[in-house]
């Protein structure tokens, strides 16, 4: 009978022996479509520049006429967002999506007889896309503020604790998910599709939640993705006039901690249960 | 082959994907959903995170303070264009994918009415979906969706769809040369998305990107739409006038993009082969 080697009983040598080979094989298959990377770039710049024009409709007076706004300026609001947007929709889904794409070209199986430590090879899935992204961050955020106006940058060593917090909890996040498409196969693409956008108006990452009518917003209230999005970006505007939102800060930042914390290790918990019930049932290269 | 036998192989390729369709219904789903999402975005930001007087400003903006329906317009048209894009530029690779093409292209009747059966799929699908998720999201957000002409809407509707199916066989032979193009058909999706002002009016670009706009035809298409129901007002001030540009593009677009097309696909035949991918 196959021994079943959970992270405990792999040595952390061979722990990043095969982080770091699995994050190569990544970056090597990522290297040989370079098109890909020159398109998500513009992608990025394409869809701040749709967006951000959108949003001047409703605050930017046309020239020549006087300016009928109030002068206010959702530039912290529709940046922070879309940062987090950006890094939420990598950790979240790509772990699954490989997951599939293991079982696809089947070669899921015979990863899972090797004595490798699952856990490394999960969370290299993502690392060269969380640099990528950082680098598209970094220049969508540019762009967004120089459209949209200047950019507030208060607390940020709070800001950067928040943020950590809650990429790691979309790491649990997207380890759950991973399980649920071992058992849901095909229906997972979908599926990802309806909670990527669905998330994307509870979590209110591109407006603020007052817009939100109130049987979303109690939706948006069940989910700590929210608060993180609330917390971090209220953190990074200065805590202006009604923000956060959604809670006091006091709470959120606790909601926050507490799902950067524990949803890697219930995640991580419900992969590792989902696929020994594939194991099992002999349905781990199935698809 | 006679045309009534052609006319036949184009239903029954429309048939065979509307087959498949109905297998998925959760894509359906998708088709409705992605609209009234994509359209919540901008509504949600203007009326809460803009000037407190949003409306006027939008009206200064766009010459009408409906700015849910304006986006909704917007929003449905985007799903079209995209959908007609994906679905046409697609229709080859798939073929490819499930080993097909090489059989598809020993077949007696011409590739064009097979084109046209996956374009008629396309816009029967697209076509009514957008104007559902347009009517659903005018029905959460409490606008009426039938004010304005709606029947002139719809003719700038049909008769956009034309040239935009024409252009995409422009998209279908890059996917041909390219193969793996499915980042780049994504990044030209939002070129367009950019170009035909689906969230504003193209009159906030700047003069050469204007012009660019304008040789697009889902930007007359938009726009019609957006006049006809809303009253924003035509490029050329009248409606038939902007219709005669959508005429023009049609008799125009369906021949180049045929032409671009036959001679990729041509290129590809004579050196590694349709099948290959």
């Amino acid at each position: 009978m196959q021994k079943d080697r959970s992270p405990q009983t792999v040595s952390l040598s061979s722990f990043w022996s095969t982080f770091i080979a699995m994050a190569r094989k990544e970056l090597i298959i990522m290297a040989r479509y370079p098109v890909n990377f020159v398109a998500s770039f513009g992608q990025v710049f394409l869809t701040v520049a749709v967006f951000t024009l959108a949003g001047r409709l409703f605050y930017d007076a046309p020239a020549g006429q006087s300016s009928l706004s109030n002068g206010s300026n959702p530039a912290g609001i529709v940046v922070y967002g879309f940062v987090l947007y950006l890094f939420l929709n990598d950790t979240l889904w790509t772990i699954g999506y490989n997951v599939r794409n293991e079982q696809v070209q089947g070669t899921l199986e015979q990863l899972y007889l090797s004595p490798a430590s699952k856990f490394a090879n999960l969370v290299a899935r993502i690392t060269n896309i969380l640099i990528w992204t950082g680098l598209l961050t970094i220049a969508g955020g540019a762009l967004m503020s120089v459209l949209i106006g200047r950019l507030p940058a208060e607390n940020l060593p709070l800001g950067l604790y928040l943020f950590i917090l809650t990429l790691m909890g979309t790491f649990g996040v997207g380890f759950a998910f991973a399980a649920l498409t071992l058992q849901i196969k095909e229906t997972a693409q979908t599926l990802a599709n309806l909670l990527q956008f669905a998330f994307l108006v509870l979590c209110a990452n591109f407006f603020p939640f007052a817009a939100l009518p109130p049987f979303l917003l109690h939706l948006s209230r069940l989910i700590p993705l929210a608060y993180a999005v609330d917390a971090f970006r209220s953190t990074l505007m200065g805590f202006p006039e009604g923000f956060p939102e959604l809670a006091p800060f006091r709470v959120e930042f606790w909601i926050v901690t507490i799902f950067g914390l524990v949803m890697p290790f219930l995640g991580y918990y419900l992969y590792r249960a989902s696929e020994r019930k594939a194991r099992k049932e002999g349905s781990l290269s199935n698809y | 082959m006679n045309t009534q036998a052609n006319i036949s192989a184009m239903l029954a390729s429309t048939r065979m994907r509307l087959q498949f369709l109905s297998r998925y219904p959760g894509q359906l789903v998708m088709d409705l959903v992605l609209p009234i999402v994509l359209a919540a975005m901008p509504i949600f930001l203007g009326s809460a995170g803009g000037a407190s007087n949003a409306e006027a400003v939008f009206e200064a903006n766009t010459g009408t303070s409906n700015y849910v329906a304006y986006l909704l317009i917007g929003s449905a048209v985007l799903n079209l264009v995209t959908n007609a894009f994906w679905h046409m530029a697609y229709w080859l690779r798939r073929e490819q994918e499930l080993g097909t093409l090489e059989t598809l292209y020993q077949a007696p009747t011409p590739r064009i009415w097979i084109a046209g059966g996956t374009a008629i799929y396309s816009a029967v699908r697209s076509v009514s979906t957008a104007i559902l998720a347009y009517g659903i999201g005018c029905w959460i957000m409490h606008v009426d969706p039938f004010t304005g002409e709606v029947g002139l809407a719809l003719i700038f509707v049909l008769v956009g769809l034309i040239p935009l199916y024409s252009l995409t066989l422009l998209f279908g032979a890059v996917i041909l040369k390219v193969k793996e193009a499915n980042a780049l058909v994504s990044l030209m999706q939002w070129v367009v998305i950019f170009l035909m002002g689906v969230y504003y009016p193209i009159t906030i670009f700047p003069p050469l990107v204007k012009l660019l706009s304008l040789l697009f035809p889902p930007t007359w298409m938009t726009n019609g739409v957006r006049a006809a129901l809303l009253g924003v007002g035509y490029f050329f001030g009248t409606w038939y006038k902007d219709l005669a540009v959508l005429w023009i593009f049609m008799l125009i677009t369906p021949w180049l993009g045929w032409w671009v097309f036959t001679r990729v696909e041509n290129n590809v035949r004579r050196n590694e082969g349709m099948g290959q991918y």
